[in-house]
């Protein structure tokens, strides 16, 4: 854990129990696997790679249940202040220690993923939804936490970085994320998210490696996602192996163009949904509207944070506020019928007047040499 | 989350190979009384999904609905968008994009008449997905599957054997990476080896390392740069096709605990291969310790896959069963780290 990382997870703590008092909740559940990390991860600064995990947060301090051997050792040494326990059989465990406190008010979250058999317990031990509380407070940053999400983003440019220069004609799609995770981890990046798109016309998405191998012409597609002191920075570009043909450029303006128009609606006050319409408006009056819908794209954006991808989801029918210390990546990205999947996307901070964009690498359409 | 290479491969996967475990798993079924199977997928639990249809979520989860009959059903939240690469994975499911898996699960259970359908680790089920089965099938009894998945999971075919040696070659070529003597940093280490694993075609590769073992043996994931000390363990976990193995190497640079190390490593190796089936196998590796001498035993872990976890503890293991074993020993007051995998009784 780095210096950064620890003045962080206090803040975190400290804002946790703060708004845990103000809200009325003696102990919160929190449940946390390598796929879903956040809301464990916000109480407990742990990386979960392997296994399940729960941690019960109480004003007197955070246990962390984790059901395998390894990764208890791990967190005992990456984990300060919190009380690891090696629970190979977990939900007895756990069980046991909420059974404990069954005369205080507990919150869990995510609701959705609270193993069955705790949950049936949810009357007998006072137990409620606290999943929209957590969000809050995963959505709406302290400054100390958006610093964290711009080293992320330094982070993300500089893997780009390396994933361009490892994108070579005859290269494997698999190969260019190995070289890409290689930096990471010697740079300390502990985890990231990336999918890959590699050809023309043909793709319709990103998706992991399939082995698939670079020829000239290919569009080759990635959004990479650094975990950088648990905060994770996403970055989505766009290259070409060779020189950019007349029409892949000219796709690339308009999804450039929708981009900078999500971008310009960004700031305190508006909704989610402002900035989803403020990039596919581009989209339609090009003509390509049926092209933002969900036959085509997941998302116009999303929050980004203690997970790659977390609320709010920037679409045209959420409408979650957007407030300052809030801190989203705005991708356009989606399937062009000429010329093929294509992403672009910068993560911005909301300000109270607009947004500061923590992305660096320039918005181009790269082409390299194929 | 997966970002390595993911893809169905007939020859190291045939479809034979899959339909022969789903019909096994169909005997048992009828067995135990059960109408339908329902197994829970997510990339930390993937691992009864990927055997007997070859796929694993990268994002996401899902439920897979096995019947007596029929094509598996895999209910996913994935996004429809991803359904051409779900099926380069899974060629011989049904599969079936919606926000609610959990309600089109219960609605197919129902439609079909099932009563008595086996959840696989029922209590870990997610409650989310839970109350859309039950809320769908009211009427149906959910129970847990019992040992009737992990009975069947035991039995290893030449499929998943060379699957397994695949992803051990990775792990063992990734360790061969490290040159001990121009070794200095973690977090390089770490790169090297994941990369090389990574090139080689794995699908997921964590990487930890103890990088002082004579200050501390416990092994973590490196978060910036950080000097390695005289003695030091790397431990692999490399994933190909869905398959898991462990590989620990311990490292040192003085000739009295690299002559230590090579001899445990023999050792365990050695101990490895002669397991028995049946009995305790970390009996059986502690009563092998004889044959080392000097050493003592600090802990020791024996896993396999006979569930949705890729490893998980076991005790012990049938003929031709798979398992890791992971040990970590005093060799005249230095610590050394070891993890193999071996096929027991072969």
């Amino acid at each position: 854990m780095t210096e950064g990382d620890v003045s962080v997870f206090g803040d975190r703590s400290a804002r946790l129990l703060r708004e845990m008092a103000g809200e009325g909740i003696d102990v919160l559940l929190l449940y946390g696997n390598a796929w879903q990390n956040d809301y464990l991860r916000y109480a407990t600064d742990f990386g979960i790679l392997e296994g399940q995990g729960l941690a019960v947060v109480r004003e007197d301090g955070v246990t962390l249940f984790l059901d395998s051997a390894l990764e208890a050792a791990r967190a005992e040494r990456e984990c300060t202040g919190v009380e690891i326990v090696h629970a190979p059989d977990l939900l007895d465990r756990v069980d046991k220690a909420l059974s404990r406190l069954s005369n205080r008010r507990i919150g869990t979250a995510p609701a959705r993923l609270i193993p069955r058999k705790l949950a049936a317990r949810a009357r007998d031990l006072n137990m409620s939804d606290r999943t929209g509380f957590l969000d809050r407070l995963l959505m709406g940053k302290l400054a100390s936490e958006v610093d964290a999400v711009r080293r992320a983003c330094k982070v993300a440019d500089e893997g780009y970085e390396v994933f361009m220069k490892a994108a070579r004609r005859g290269r494997a799609d698999y190969e260019l994320i190995a070289e890409t995770e290689a930096f990471f981890r010697s740079r300390g990046v502990d985890d990231n998210f990336q999918i890959i798109g590699v050809g023309g016309p043909e793709v319709r998405g990103m998706a992991p490696p399939g082995g698939r191998r670079l020829k000239p012409g290919d569009m080759v597609t990635t959004e990479l996602t650094p975990c950088v002191d648990g905060y994770y920075a996403q970055i989505c570009r766009t290259l070409v192996v060779g020189e950019p043909s007349t029409e892949q450029r000219q796709a690339f303006a308009l999804y450039r163009e929708a981009m900078e128009a999500g971008i310009a609606a960004v700031r305190d006050g508006v909704t989610a949904a402002d900035i989803a319409r403020a990039e596919n408006e581009v989209f339609r009056r090009a003509g390509l509207g049926d092209y933002v819908t969900d036959e085509y794209t997941r998302v116009r954006g999303h929050g980004v944070g203690l997970f790659a991808d977390t609320k709010p989801h920037i679409l045209e029918d959420v409408t979650t506020r957007i407030d300052e210390g809030m801190t989203l990546i705005v991708h356009p990205n989606t399937y062009h019928p000429v010329v093929g999947y294509l992403v672009l996307g910068d993560v911005v901070a909301v300000t109270k007047d607009g947004c500061e964009v923590f992305t660096g690498t320039p918005r181009e359409l790269f082409g390299v040499p194929g | 989350m997966r970002r390595g290479l993911m893809g169905w491969n007939p020859d190291e996967l045939p479809k034979a190979a899959l339909e022969a475990r789903i019909a096994r798993l169909r005997t048992a079924m009828a067995r135990g009384g059960f109408d339908a199977v329902l197994l829970y997928t997510n990339l930390t639990r993937p691992s009864a999904a990927a055997w007997l249809t070859g796929f694993t979520p990268y994002w996401s989860d899902g439920l897979m609905l096995i019947a007596l009959q029929g094509a598996p059903v895999l209910a996913t939240a994935l996004s429809k968008r991803v359904g051409n690469w779900m099926r380069t994975t899974d060629t011989l499911s049904e599969i079936v994009n919606t926000p609610k898996p959990g309600a089109l699960v219960g609605k197919r259970l129902a439609d079909a008449g099932c009563r008595r359908v086996g959840v696989l680790e029922y209590d870990s089920l997610p409650a989310g997905l839970h109350d859309e089965i039950a809320g769908a099938a009211p009427g149906i009894e959910l129970v847990d599957l019992g040992g009737t998945f992990a009975a069947v999971r035991r039995v290893v075919d030449d499929a998943e054997r060379g699957l397994i040696g695949r992803a051990d070659g990775l792990a063992c070529a990734a360790l061969d990476e490290i040159d001990v003597e121009s070794a200095s940093d973690a977090g390089d280490v770490a790169g090297l080896v994941e990369k090389s694993a990574r090139l080689g075609g794995a699908e997921e590769a964590y990487i930890a390392v103890a990088p002082d073992l004579d200050a501390d043996r416990r092994m973590i994931r490196v978060a910036g740069s950080m000097p390695l000390g005289r003695r030091f363990a790397v431990r692999a976990s490399v994933a190909y096709k869905g398959c898991w193995v462990r590989r620990i190497r311990s490292f040192a640079r003085d000739d009295t605990a690299q002559r230590a190390f090579a001899e445990a490593d023999a050792w365990l190796a050695d101990a490895a291969a002669s397991l028995s089936p049946g009995s305790p196998l970390e009996a059986q590796l502690s009563a092998g310790l004889s044959q080392l001498p000097g050493a003592g035993l600090h802990n020791m872990m024996s896993e396999s896959c006979i569930g949705s976890y890729p490893l998980e503890p076991v005790a012990d293991a049938p003929a031709g069963g798979y398992v890791v074993m992971t040990v970590a020993l005093m060799l005249a007051g230095t610590p050394w780290l070891g993890a193999v995998p071996a096929f027991v009784g072969r």
